[in-house]
């Protein structure tokens, strides 16, 4: 998969935050390693998952990244699956971040997330991933 | 603070001592670890190798240090530290449903959980919904409900909550984030079911509107902010003497990224500004800060948490004083409830994390605070379980039970680097109040955006330190093993939210619709009302009076919160 059919093209990730979770301390390193990398990025809150969808449509991305650090975090991921199904956004490259049991992160890569980064892992882990995925 | 011959002394042994030392940074050359020369605190204070009597000299005796009890309350509030009672074990407790909750809260108790005197308190935190302002059935809380925090929303759930309590015998902290006047409200409706007054009461509310200039979940817009901090303290002065207003949340400065510094800086550049804004309203400084107190983080810089704390308690006592008007010595003392540190805690290795908590606790206890909160070990992956609150809790005993540590008050001061490190904080976190203040203050540094980016670039600092293993986490940047058991994982039960919607449904469907309507339309139009106030005109608490009207009609809390975010604005933070 590459993106680069114009030259200029740059990878874009969007991040997501609960609304409700306060914990972005994490999710704001990332963004800020993920534009010094390069990438576009958009932050975006989010109260519940519809708004997340209306704005990975409307800003065309190639990557989306939640960040959950509070519990909570299946159902957020169920509906984005399933919305993004519908929309057959196949080459949407979902990740997820924060403080996700071991169970859960493993259920989730079967649904189609791509990667959870939990707890200790550097955003540059996340990056290099991203990269490969996108390199030319 | 030494005779000429002491210092003449002293900075010949120190002189001595270096050149020997020198010697050995040579001989070590490339080999010699980075701390051998250039070491600094985690704040970035650059630290010597060793301290001497010059180093503390231009520090005041009774200006700067003084002495237990004394002003400027470097060494305490009080004459007395643990010698007549023990800091307060006041674990923050909040899961599921309301009685979910109230089962952790007795297990606790039974496992010898003691407030001041022997009085029971519960220090509980509200679920994510409710900090959000919203009901278990709204379609944001789904999959959130009971997470983080406890599932309470009425009156109702408070009633199941402290089902057989007597409220006047117990201090509850009610961790809210912006939904603290309708909690307090609901609380106070429930003490009038039980034939009490707010007047009986005992507690404290957060009133921690300051913390959306760090933290990053939804809040209202600063000014307005201020206004409903103001307009709590302002009701609690004339109804409820035993309630703590408001709390001075630096702990959420530094699981922000913030340094030791920032994080009694911006306190005190906060209370600066709460004072003055509530002194428009005709309140004195000392109506304000008698209530006042703090929740302060031990992380694992040792001596530096240690110092910070000291220091916090000088300039916040001094400032008070001299600048704002503070008479009442209890209006100059900085109260702390001291949280440890959970953002430096590990998902790997987790159980060694109770031996970083047991150091927190135990500089929290050389410091000098009044209540402890000791994270679980396994913060970094969930709730804590039973088993490990209880070990947190044990963690606190053993201090106070075994190591005779409560016998002596302050027992590091006159130490050289104690001393001299707790004048650079003072000194470093007074030039960032001077920035603040420079700017209008801290809501108007808060509105530039300039908090938020300060803390970050210390989070960002930090991650760096990390990252290049200059600042090393056991089991995660060195020491690491490569396979771990899988640790236990607390779980809140899915079907505690669906209870939770079937109580809230049956609420509304039970309640007395004409009252409910009649005191929700009134509160409304009081806080239409409040929201186009400047905050000289408040404090007449027709805002918190309104409130419980709602509250005593079974008003929830998403529907009290729907109605002030809709009169005061409602964003994420980094969107003002």
């Amino acid at each position: 998969m590459s993106i680069d059919q114009q030259s200029e093209a740059r990878v874009r990730v969007m991040l997501a935050k609960p609304t409700h979770d306060c914990h972005d301390r994490g999710v704001r390193l990332v963004a800020r390693q993920m534009r010094d990398a390069g990438f576009e990025v958009i932050f975006c809150d989010f109260l519940v998952p519809s708004e997340i969808i209306t704005n990975v449509v409307e800003e065309d991305v190639n990557v989306l990244g939640v960040s959950c650090s509070a519990g909570g975090h299946m159902p957020i991921f169920e509906d984005l699956i399933a919305a993004f199904k519908e929309l057959k956004l196949d080459d949407l490259f979902l990740i997820g971040g924060g403080v996700i049991p071991e169970d859960d992160a493993d259920e989730l890569k079967e649904m189609g997330v791509k990667a959870i980064f939990g707890p200790g892992t550097s955003p540059a882990s996340a990056i290099e991933m991203i990269k490969q995925e996108f390199a030319a | 603070m030494h005779n000429e011959q002491t210092l003449a002394l002293s900075k010949a042994m120190e002189e001595k001592k270096d050149q020997s030392y020198n010697r050995m940074v040579e001989k070590f050359g490339d080999n010699a670890p980075a701390r051998a020369s250039g070491a600094t605190t985690h704040s970035g204070i650059p630290i010597k190798s060793a301290y001497f009597p010059h180093d503390i000299e231009g520090i005041d005796l009774t200006k700067d240090i003084g002495a237990p009890g004394q002003y400027p309350f470097t060494r305490g509030n009080l004459p007395a530290q643990y010698q007549f009672m023990n800091w307060a074990n006041q674990p923050v407790m909040g899961f599921g449903l309301p009685e979910d909750t109230r089962a952790r809260m007795d297990h606790l108790t039974a496992k010898g959980m003691t407030g001041y005197f022997g009085q029971t308190n519960y220090n509980l935190v509200y679920d994510l919904v409710s900090h959000e302002g919203l009901d278990p059935d709204h379609p944001g809380a789904r999959g959130r409900v009971g997470q983080c925090g406890m599932g309470v929303y009425s009156k109702q759930d408070m009633a199941i909550l402290f089902d057989g309590l007597d409220l006047r015998k117990i201090n509850v902290v009610h961790i809210t984030y912006y939904q603290s006047i309708p909690a307090l409200a609901q609380y106070i409706a429930l003490a009038e079911d039980q034939g009490l007054s707010a007047s009986d009461l005992r507690g404290n509310s957060m009133n921690w509107y300051h913390q959306s200039a760090y933290v990053g979940s939804s809040a209202f817009a600063p000014d307005n902010g201020q206004k409903l901090a103001v307009e709590l303290i302002s009701y609690c002065n004339k109804n409820m003497p035993r309630w703590n207003t408001t709390n001075m949340f630096g702990y959420g400065v530094e699981e922000a990224g913030g340094t030791a510094v920032q994080e009694i800086g911006l306190m005190l550049a906060y209370g600066i500004d709460l004072v003055r804004d509530a002194q428009k309203t005709g309140m004195a400084a000392d109506d304000v800060l008698m209530r006042v107190g703090f929740q302060i983080a031990q992380a694992n810089d040792f001596f530096e948490e240690i110092c910070k704390v000291r220091a916090l308690r000088r300039i916040w006592s001094t400032y008070m004083k001299e600048e704002m008007g503070a008479e009442d010595p209890r209006a100059m003392h900085v109260r702390i409830h001291c949280h440890t540190s959970g953002a430096v805690l590990t998902a790997q290795q987790p159980l060694v994390n109770l031996i970083r908590t047991t150091l927190h606790a135990f500089g929290a206890a050389l410091s000098g605070v009044q209540a402890m909160e000791v994270s679980g070990y396994d913060e970094a992956l969930s709730i804590p379980t039973e088993e490990s609150a209880t070990l947190a809790l044990r963690v606190q005993q053993v201090i106070q039970e075994e190591t005779n540590i409560t016998a002596v008050s302050d027992p590091l001061a006159g130490s050289y680097y104690v001393e001299s490190l707790t004048n650079e904080i003072a000194n470093q976190a007074l030039e960032l109040v001077a920035k603040i203040e420079e700017q209008g203050g801290y809501i108007a540094a808060q509105k530039k955006g300039y908090i938020r980016r300060e803390v970050e670039a210390s989070a960002d600092r930090w991650r760096e330190l990390v990252e290049s293993g200059e600042r090393a986490i056991v089991g995660l940047n060195c020491y690491v093993e490569e396979n771990e058991p899988k640790p236990e994982i607390f779980r809140v039960d899915r079907e505690a939210e669906k209870v939770a919607i079937t109580r809230v449904k049956k609420l509304r469907a039970d309640r007395d619709a004409d009252a409910y309507e009649s005191a929700m339309a009134n509160l409304k139009i009081v806080a239409t009302d409040f929201a186009a106030k400047d905050v000289s005109e408040i404090g007449d608490g027709s805002l918190i009076e309104a409130a419980v009207a709602a509250a005593r009609a079974d008003a929830t809390t998403g529907e009290m919160m729907s109605i002030l975010t809709t009169a005061l604005g409602w964003k994420t933070p980094h969107e003002y």
